[in-house]
């Protein structure tokens, strides 16, 4: 088929789907021009544009001070990827602002917007009076989705492979992090073991299509608390001290 | 014959821009029948499409600073606003995409054997693959317009022409295009 009758054929299907405008269109566009606004000038923009900027420098001043009133990081923010205990001396959350512990089953934490994948980069964990601490730093935003799951035993399946891997401890927590991994700019170790009296034991069990998941060994049952924080963003659960 | 149109025009483009809406109006009347042409077969429903060409007319009279005195480049943006704007169509009202499976059937009656195979493959296009079609095969523009349309390099529309050809005709060559 050459070209012509391509597009002779093609000018016909499209003369047949489109058929000519209604006379009264050009009538229609006059009016409507008519009736509408003029031009915006340099004028309107500008106001806009001062509107935009009270309403980001309002913005910056709320968001600086709301997190940080209500929640303390855990540690020093590592200056590099690092799996690396949390120092004794880092200041807890204040208990009040954060939510009860779980014991049983499951539950899930999120927030939007989050970016596509969220890159781990930093693995700590931490003991405090009454809990041990696991946080999980996110580099460019936190991830989506988080679920968590509380099991009996220690053994978890190590995803893709498919093997059982078992961990230190008594009960477990299954970490479920979607929309993340862990191996773009993480460099520390997948499997830490604590020493701590509760949270014996952290290791990495899928690190694969974006979902991150990570087992926690847990000495005694396992009770948790999950809650994310912002700058940097951050994952945090607290594993009850027996 | 659109350029030579156009070279009468720079009074009504300079009373446009001094504010006047009906110069605006007299201004664009030559590209509301290649506009309106690209909404029907972007939206497949010719009263979308005219409503599309007229809520593309007010932002093109709303923006007609962007276009900055160059006559030149009049048609490939007020045709790449009414795009935009059959883009807005479709999101807006959801149900207008299920037309777009929807063959009219008196269309299907005329034309028996391979025309009505045109049609139909040209329907199951998206309206982002028939737009390069439009432009090419049904308006006429050159490259560098279509390319301005589209806002994309004239290499790159290229390309999306023939892609959505050979969707069309399987043995369609480059060198046959164009």
């Amino acid at each position: 088929m050459t070209n012509e009758n391509f597009r002779r054929e093609i000018g016909q299907v499209f003369d047949d789907m489109a058929g000519s405008p209604s006379g009264a269109l050009r009538d229609r566009v006059r009016s409507s021009l008519s009736d509408a606004p003029a031009q915006k000038g340099p004028f309107w923009i500008a106001g806009i544009a001062a509107a935009l900027l009270a309403a980001i420098a309002v913005g910056i001043v709320v968001v600086g001070n709301f997190p940080r009133d209500r929640m303390q990081p855990v540690g020093a923010p590592a200056s590099s990827p690092t799996a690396s205990p949390t120092p004794p001396g880092g200041s807890p959350t204040p208990e009040s602002n954060l939510p009860a512990f779980v014991c049983a089953g499951g539950s899930a934490v999120g927030t939007s917007p989050a970016p596509a994948v969220a890159f781990i980069d930093a693995v700590r964990t931490g003991t405090h009076p009454g809990y041990d601490r696991l946080t999980i730093e996110f580099q460019n935003g936190p991830a989506g989705n988080v679920e968590l799951q509380i099991q009996s035993g220690t053994k978890f399946t190590n995803s893709p492979r498919g093997d059982q891997v078992t961990l230190a401890g008594d009960n477990g927590i299954l970490v479920t992090i979607r929309g993340a991994d862990l191996h773009t700019s993480y460099r520390g170790s997948t499997d830490l073991k604590t020493g701590y009296a509760t949270l014996v034991e952290v290791r990495q069990v899928q690190d694969f299509e974006g979902v991150v998941q990570l087992g926690l060994g847990v000495s005694g049952a396992a009770c948790y608390r999950a809650f994310l924080l912002s700058g940097p963003d951050r994952l945090v659960i607290d594993v009850k001290a027996q | 014959m659109f350029a030579a149109a156009m070279e009468q025009r720079p009074q009504l483009l300079t009373s446009a821009e001094a504010g006047d809406a009906n110069s605006f109006a007299a201004f664009i009347e030559p590209l509301l029948d290649p506009a309106y042409r690209l909404a029907a077969v972007m939206l497949a429903d010719r009263p979308s499409a005219e409503d599309a060409v007229q809520e593309a007319s007010i932002k093109a009279w709303r923006k007609l600073r962007q276009l900055r005195g160059d006559l030149t480049s009049l048609r490939p943006w007020f045709l790449s606003i009414v795009a935009n704007e059959c883009r807005m169509a479709r999101r807006q009202r959801w149900w207008s995409v299920m037309k777009l499976a929807e063959v009219p059937s008196s269309q299907q009656s005329q034309e028996p054997g391979r025309m009505t195979d045109l049609q139909s493959a040209l329907l199951t296009l998206s309206p982002e693959e028939r737009l390069p079609l439009v432009l090419h095969f049904y308006l006429d523009l050159p490259l560098d317009e279509i390319a301005r349309t589209l806002r994309v390099s004239p290499a790159a529309a290229k390309s999306r022409i023939y892609r959505a050809a050979k969707r069309l005709r399987s043995e369609l060559t480059l060198e046959e295009l164009f």
